[in-house]
C-alpha cells in the first residue's frame, strides 16, 4: 500500500513537472531592453470611447492645451511637477524599457522617471478596495501559451492617461507577445465602464536594444514650474517675469 | 519637383502631427518660439546635468553689459545616448549657442546647437529641431 501511494505521488508530481516545463517551454524569453517601435502592422490609436457626460469636458480640456501651447503659455504636464505617468502611460515611452522575467513575476522598469511595475504570476487578483491607489497599480498576470495576459487595477483617479479621465473600478488588461516583425507587443485594454461606452483598446509595439542597459533617471532639481494659474514656466535667475 | 515640394509637404505635416503628440506626452517646449533663433557668445557659469532636462546658464557680454541666459537642453539621458558627457563643458568655457529664445521675452531659450570651447559643434537631440526656424546660422 505505501508502495502504490509512492508511486502514485511520483506519477502525479511527474505529470505536475511536465505540464510546469511544457508551459514553460511556450514562455518568450523578453528579458532585456525594449524602445518603442512605430509599426505598420500596429494599429493607429482609436480615440477614448467616452460617454457624452465625460466626453465634452475631455474634448474642451484638449481644446484649452492646444490653445494654450499656441499662446505659448503651455498649461504644465504632470511631468513638469517630478511626477511620473504611471499606467498605462509607462508602457508608451518615449524612453527605452527593461523587461525582467524571474520567478513568479514580471517586472518592468521605464527608464524615464525610473518607473518599475511588477507584475505577479499566478495569483489572483485583489478586489480594488483592497489595494491602496497608486501610480502603477497591482497587476498579476500568467503566461497563456506565448502571451502574458495582465490585470491592472488601482491606479489613482489623478494619474490619468492621456488626459482622459477613469473611476477607481478601471481595470487594464494587457496581452503581452512576441509578434511580426520581432516585434514586442502590448495590446491594452481598458475597462471603465463607468467612464467609458466601452472597452478601449490599442497596442503599443517595441523593439529589442540588444546593447542597452538603462540609464539612471532622477527628477533633480527641475527648473520647470507650474504656476499660480497652473502654466509651465522656467526659473530663470535674476529674473522674476 | 512638384512631387517633391508635395513629398516635403507632406512630410512636414506628419511632423507636426508626431510633433503635437510628443508635446502632450511630456514637456512641451511651447515656451519657446519656433520663428526664429539666437545666436549667443558667451562664458559658461554653469552646466547643471540633471533631468528631466539639463541646463547651461552663460554670461554673454557686450560693450556696456553682461547678461545672464539660461539654456535648456534635452534629458540628460537623452544627451547621453548622442554622445554627451557631463564633463564637455564646465565653468569658465568660452561658448557658442543657437537658441530659440523664450517668448515670455526673458533671457532664456532652448539650446538647439552648440559650439564648445575646442571648436566642435554639435546639434542638441531636441525632438522635431526642424519645427524651429534657424534665422541666426553661423
Amino acid at each position: 500500500m505505501r508502495r502504490l501511494i509512492v508511486l502514485i505521488v511520483v506519477v502525479v508530481s511527474m505529470r505536475a513537472n511536465a505540464t510546469a516545463q511544457q508551459t514553460a517551454a511556450n514562455v518568450p524569453d523578453i528579458t532585456g531592453s525594449w524602445e518603442r517601435a512605430r509599426d505598420n502592422s500596429i494599429p493607429p490609436q482609436p480615440p477614448p470611447p467616452l460617454k457624452p457626460e465625460y466626453l465634452k469636458p475631455y474634448q474642451a480640456k484638449l481644446q484649452a492645451l492646444r490653445e494654450a501651447n499656441a499662446r505659448g503659455q503651455p498649461i504644465a504636464e504632470r511631468v513638469v511637477m517630478c511626477l511620473p505617468d504611471g499606467m498605462p502611460g509607462m508602457m508608451g515611452g518615449p524612453f527605452p524599457m527593461e523587461v525582467l522575467q524571474s520567478k513568479g513575476q514580471v517586472t518592468i522598469i521605464q527608464e524615464a522617471y525610473t518607473q518599475v511595475r511588477r507584475i505577479l504570476l499566478d495569483r489572483p487578483q485583489k478586489a480594488v478596495a483592497d489595494v491602496e491607489p497608486g501610480f502603477y497599480g497591482y497587476s498579476v498576470g500568467h503566461w497563456d501559451g506565448g502571451t502574458l495576459m495582465v490585470d491592472t487595477i488601482g491606479i489613482k483617479e489623478n494619474a490619468t492617461y492621456q488626459n482622459v479621465p477613469h473611476s477607481s473600478e478601471m481595470h487594464i488588461k494587457e496581452r503581452i507577445s512576441l509578434g511580426a516583425n520581432n516585434l514586442l507587443r502590448d495590446e491594452i485594454t481598458i475597462e471603465d465602464p463607468a467612464i467609458l461606452e466601452k472597452p478601449w483598446t490599442f497596442t503599443y509595439a517595441y523593439r529589442r536594444m540588444p546593447d542597452y542597459q538603462l540609464l539612471e533617471y532622477v527628477c533633480e532639481d527641475n527648473r520647470e514650474y507650474a504656476d499660480q494659474n497652473g502654466v509651465q514656466k522656467i526659473r530663470i535667475p535674476g529674473s522674476d517675469k | 519637383m512638384i512631387l517633391h515640394t508635395r513629398t516635403l509637404l507632406a512630410l512636414s505635416v506628419f511632423m507636426l502631427v508626431m510633433t503635437a503628440g510628443t508635446a502632450l506626452a511630456h514637456h512641451s517646449f511651447a515656451v519657446y518660439d519656433h520663428t526664429q533663433t539666437l545666436k549667443l557668445k558667451g562664458t559658461v557659469t554653469k552646466f547643471q546635468w540633471s533631468n528631466p532636462h539639463a541646463y547651461l546658464d552663460i554670461d554673454v557680454k557686450d560693450a556696456e553689459s553682461v547678461k545672464h541666459y539660461t539654456l535648456e537642453l534635452t534629458s540628460i539621458n537623452m544627451l547621453q545616448r548622442t554622445g554627451w558627457r557631463s564633463n564637455m563643458i564646465k565653468a569658465g568655457d568660452e561658448i557658442s549657442a543657437v537658441a530659440a529664445p523664450l517668448l515670455s521675452g526673458q533671457p532664456g531659450g532652448l539650446l538647439l546647437a552648440i559650439t564648445f570651447a575646442n571648436g566642435e559643434t554639435k546639434e542638441l537631440p531636441v525632438p522635431a529641431i526642424q519645427t524651429f526656424k534657424r534665422t541666426e546660422q553661423e
